[in-house]
């Protein structure tokens, strides 16, 4: 390095001593310094801190008070006490960020919905009894804006600042996949209701994330089931977002297909955020398909569907997650009509505490009708789609847990779940060793004048496929 | 599939398609080239503008049940006013005075557009949701054969064509596009020439931003639900490489880059995918600036 | 050099290594939480820095600057994953793609001047983005699924010793003869030129130093999502990010890329849980409003305001 000549300007010419020029050091790294503690003072005055890193070190005890202690501070006044209770300990605070803002916004906000349903249920029917004591859950929750950068910093935040002492997953698989490290690292439970991709829990060794919906590749099974059943001469053309839940659902339904000994005489993928598909659509026309399946999240549904108006009317269309949501058909109006979509659940399904009996398994939670009118009640009449279910049932399967173990620690719920085989409002609940759904089945819904009707598989079903899609 | 007479009529489907997208594109890199050429100011926030005026028509079709074809004059209104106000309150501070752009004043507006057009996407986001929205409008589309065109493409298509012809008169015809043409070329000159050099540029930026206003209102045709806060981050970068493509300052320029790039993303699709064809419409920037710096067009 | 004049001509650097030294020494008893705000802090210091190499020395404003940090990015999905190397070699991976992606981009781009430059880079990003969504070896759109645990001390040293190389290699770019070579290519390009300056190598060598940097610190940022999907890693709101940094805190010098992450990133969760959504405004607002009225910084700033600074901080 030259030391020739001083490349500024000013350089420091004075003949101050080496002891000024320390001083001058030693000042700069006590302002950086007093920036990063008053930063962290500042984060700090969000709430009382719970015990760093050691928190979950503890030995796995029934009661931690560490668990049970910090919540009791902060609890809020309690709305809605359950009467009668054996004794009134507190609550129990859930975490999870969830998309109220940004490319999830309809999905995470029906999500949230579903949640709060869930809460108040379980609130106002006696809570959570662990070890003779009752607590309430309280949700504690930050918009993640749809982007999985902002996901680790608010899960710490949510667990180490707000003591959340179970999880949840946020909305898409791409965050899940974000998120479910810190379950991992931290030591909690994390349901996951809205990644459905099979690759979160198959590509790695993951302990504490649990799934409650029916896996990615599940999802296009039913229409292709139908195909094959009454028009097994259709031509399928796939078009799917590629991300790895819709590329996985696409790619299980086109081997599946195949296996049929049905015809697949197009696929296209398309990156996430496309907003034009007429190219595709057409290549499809003139591939000559007679049934489109595929698709990706909310947006891309309502892209194909409008774009489908000006290039092609295939007989038989079927898209993932778009068409059940209640915005679908209030933004398409007729042409909705006849398009079909694998679900998760709808309000119509027939799971009761009657069928679980039969099954021979337990029940918990709200019938699917309460839980219907539960949300409705909450949110202005609304009706809940499937989003808002599997996020609701996913803290409802979470409280059975936490019931089951009769412990809040993060290891004996996780053993629970492993060995749970319920029903709820949502279906059957029960997962493989990595914590991957096994037991829930999806229904194939479709439009018809206007109303959502579930058409698959045949013994739930309320009406028969309408077909062929006319565009009206 | 692979049938010969499938791909003809892909390749025919997407270069009617290309062309109409084309002319549009056209349109919305012609308000970028108007700010280009005259004020010597390359406007980061230009897609954010794209999506004012894609969210104009929104809501005016929403609210007031506008057709989207008759909200591009109201946005264009609202274009003017805001390429004034934007002309006044960033343009004016770098350029007042100066007689030539240098390049240190490129830079500077380059961040401080850059800087607003952050801070627009992201009110944007707040204000209207991220939530990607669409006009419900379908004028029919006609059939011609195998094919289906749809109706509002063509109309949009022939506007955009109409309004790009209108400014190329505006600029060669009248004494304002003379002024106009003036200022860009030479300030002292134009000064001496009895020339406000403040409100030319002002009005030049301000023609820009209605210009490109409007085209953001006819794109929500051609594409049915595109309407988000940050649909600014594709369309700018299109932009620029229409107006490097056209060359800076040619209005017909951008009509040759537009559909260019529009031919290029919609028959590139069919045989490449729609990633890598726009990967290649972007990166056309590159050999041009290399090769022809003064774009395609001598 | 004896260690006195070193002390005496360099007190930001000095004060630099003090603030990283305590930073490390603390290290271990910082709490979890303040110790993921703490990576993110740092890393975006890192980037800042790496923008800072290109942008603040010689001018070249990079828009595209997330490409070398999204194919980092991928180089340690890729060799972690597929070959399951350690993630701190994954690292290094991703410095080596970032270095050489850069040596190419910017044997083509930095022909190009002012908006060209920024407008080149541009598109480059975009379009990488889109070529590695059809890439199948990268999981095409799917993105690369990894599940490495959560390491934040691991995380924190590791992002501590990548800043730590930036600060010591941009305290050594300015002070040294490559140092008169970009000032100035940075005030009249053609005027060095003319006066025997290689203008071509001194800007590539830099740019070779950004990409590297930016390449590495994209890596460790998806090593902390244990992923790598396509549109967080080439998200382009990194390259706004970095950009608005060196803009806010001074545009080439030692402190200021520093001040610029600290300006930028603390009021991030702040951002995150209470004011959601209104972060960019804000940031935008402050860009557009040093760009017009502060283009020196805040660093500049001060060492033209405050004249007992001047020989201090830099």
């Amino acid at each position: 390095m030259s030391q020739t000549s001083e490349p500024e300007p000013a350089p420091p010419a004075s003949k101050a001593g080496r002891t000024k020029l320390i001083a001058i050091v030693v000042a700069i790294v006590v302002i950086l310094v007093a920036l990063a503690a008053a930063a962290i003072y500042y984060f700090r005055l969000g709430g009382p801190c719970a015990t760093p890193a050691s928190l979950s070190d503890g030995p796995a005890t029934v009661a931690n008070p560490a668990w049970t202690a910090a919540p009791v501070i902060q609890s809020p006044e309690p709305t809605d006490k359950a009467i009668g209770s054996p004794t009134q300990a507190g609550t129990i605070t859930v975490g999870f960020t969830i998309s109220l803002t940004g490319r999830y916004t309809v999905e995470g906000t029906n999500s949230l919905r579903g949640l709060n349903a869930t809460e108040s249920w379980i609130n106002t029917h006696g809570g959570i009894t662990v070890g003779g004591q009752t607590y309430d859950v309280r949700l504690k929750y930050y918009n993640d804006q749809s982007d999985s950068g902002n996901v680790n910093q608010l899960y710490t935040t949510l667990i180490q600042q707000d003591g959340a002492q179970f999880l949840l997953a946020p909305y898409s698989s791409a965050l899940t996949t974000a998120a479910a490290p810190i379950a991992d690292g931290q030591d909690r439970v994390m349901m996951s209701h809205g990644g459905a991709a099979d690759t979160i829990w198959t590509s790695t060794n993951r302990v504490n994330l649990v799934e409650v919906l029916s896996p990615a590749s599940s999802y296009l099974k039913g229409s292709v089931d139908w195909i094959k059943a009454n028009h097994s001469t259709d031509r399928i053309a796939v078009i799917h977002e590629s991300d790895s839940f819709s590329t996985l659902a696409a790619q299980s339904a086109i081997t599946y297909a195949r296996s049929l000994g049905l015809t697949v005489v197009y696929n296209a993928s398309y990156p996430t955020g496309t907003t034009d598909l007429s190219t595709q659509l057409n290549a499809a026309k003139l591939a000559c398909a007679d049934a489109l399946i595929g698709g990706g999240h909310f947006n891309d549904g309502l892209l194909i569907m409008n774009q489908l108006k000006t290039t092609w009317t295939p007989k038989f269309v079927s898209l993932l997650v778009a068409v059940t949501e209640p915005s679908f058909q209030a933004q398409l109006q007729a042409t909705a009509n006849k398009v079909l979509g694998p679900s998760q659940w709808e309000s119509g399904v027939t799971y009761s505490p009657a069928l679980a009996q039969t099954t021979g398994i337990d029940w918990f939670g709200p019938t699917p009708a309460e839980f219907t009118q539960l949300y409705g009640t909450l949110n202005a009449g609304a009706s809940p789609s499937y989003h808002s279910a599997e996020a609701g049932a996913a803290l409802l399967v979470l409280a059975d847990a936490i019931r089951r173990a009769n412990s809040l620690n993060t290891a004996a719920v996780r053993a629970a779940l492993g060995t749970m085989h319920i029903m709820t409002f949502f279906g059957e609940f029960q997962i493989d060793s990595r914590g991957l759904q096994v037991a829930h089945s999806m229904v194939v819904v479709q439009w018809q004048a206007g109303a959502l009707k579930i058409v698959q598989p045949q013994d739930v079903a309320e009406s028969p496929v309408q077909y062929p899609y006319t565009g009206s | 599939m692979a049938d010969a007479s499938v791909i003809v009529a892909q390749v025919i489907f997407g270069l009617i398609r290309g062309i109409l997208l084309g002319c549009v594109f056209a349109l919305i890199a012609l308000g970028l080239n108007l700010v280009w050429g005259i004020a010597k100011v390359v406007n980061i926030a230009h897609g954010e503008l794209v999506m004012l005026g894609a969210y104009g028509a929104y809501f005016l079709n929403l609210f007031l049940g506008f057709n989207p074809l008759l909200t591009a004059p109201i946005d264009a209104a609202l274009g003017l006013a805001a390429g004034l106000g934007f002309y006044f309150a960033i343009l004016h501070r770098e350029l007042r005075g100066k007689e030539a752009i240098t390049l240190q004043s490129e830079m500077v507006t380059l961040v401080a557009t850059f800087g607003l057009s952050l801070a627009i996407s992201n009110l944007a986001n707040i204000a209207f949701t991220g939530n990607f929205v669409g006009i419900p409008f379908d004028a029919g589309s006609i059939e011609i054969g195998f094919l289906q065109i749809p109706l509002a493409g063509i109309y949009v298509a022939v506007l955009s064509v109409v309004i790009i012809s209108l400014t190329h008169v505006l600029l060669n015809r009248t004494y304002l596009g003379n002024a106009i043409r003036a200022y860009s070329q030479d300030i002292p000159a134009a000064k001496l020439m009895g020339i406000n050099p403040t409100a030319v540029a002002a009005i030049g930026t301000g023609l820009a931003f209605a210009v490109t206003m409007a085209g953001g209102a006819f794109l929500t045709t051609l594409f049915p639900t595109g309407i988000n806060p940050y649909m600014g981050a594709l369309y700018a970068p299109i932009s620029y490489v229409i107006v490097v493509l056209g060359g800076p300052g040619r209005m017909w320029g951008s009509l040759v880059g537009g559909l260019t790039l529009g031919i290029v993303i919609d028959v590139g699709q069919i045989f490449l995918g729609v990633e890598i064809a726009y990967a290649v419409a972007f990166l056309l920037l590159i050999p041009v600036l290399l090769l022809r710096p003064e774009g395609i067009l001598r | 050099m004896n260690f006195g004049r070193l002390l005496r001509s360099a007190p930001t650097l000095w004060g630099l290594a003090g603030f990283l030294v305590v930073l490390a020494v603390w290290g271990p008893w910082i709490p979890t939480f303040v110790l993921t705000l703490l990576i993110n802090l740092l890393l975006f210091a890192s980037l800042a820095y790496s923008m800072n190499f290109i942008a603040g020395l010689t001018g070249y404003v990079s828009f595209g600057h997330v490409v070398f940090m999204g194919t980092g990015a991928y180089a340690w999905g890729y060799v972690v994953g597929t070959f399951g190397w350690h993630p701190l070699a994954g690292i290094v991976a991703g410095a080596a793609v970032g270095l050489v992606l850069a040596l190419g981009i910017g044997s083509v781009a930095l022909r190009f001047r002012g908006v060209y430059f920024a407008i080149a880079t541009l598109v480059t990003a975009l379009a990488a983005r889109n070529i590695i969504l059809v890439i199948p070896a990268l999981g095409d759109g799917q993105g690369i699924i990894l599940n490495l645990g959560f390491e934040p001390l691991t995380w924190f040293y590791t992002i501590w010793v990548i800043l730590g190389i930036q600060v010591g290699l941009t305290y050594w770019v300015t002070h040294g003869r490559i140092g008169y070579g970009l000032r100035a290519i940075k005030s009249d390009e053609d005027a060095a030129k003319a006066l025997g300056v290689d203008a071509a190598r001194l800007k590539l060598f830099v740019f070779a130093f950004s990409g590297l940097f930016a390449g590495a610190a994209g890596a460790l940022n998806v090593w902390t999502l244990s992923g790598v999907f396509p549109e967080p890693a080439f998200d382009l709101l990194f390259s706004l990010q970095m950009l608005a940094m060196v803009i806010i805190g001074g545009m080439g010098t030692l402190l200021g890329p520093l001040l610029g992450a600290v300006a930028v990133y603390l009021p991030h969760n702040y951002f995150l849980t209470v004011a959601v959504g209104a972060e960019f405004i804000v940031i935008g607002i402050l860009v557009t409003f040093f760009a017009l009225v502060v283009p020196q910084g805040i660093v500049g700033a001060l060492r033209r305001y405050v004249p007992t600074l001047r020989g201090i901080i830099e």
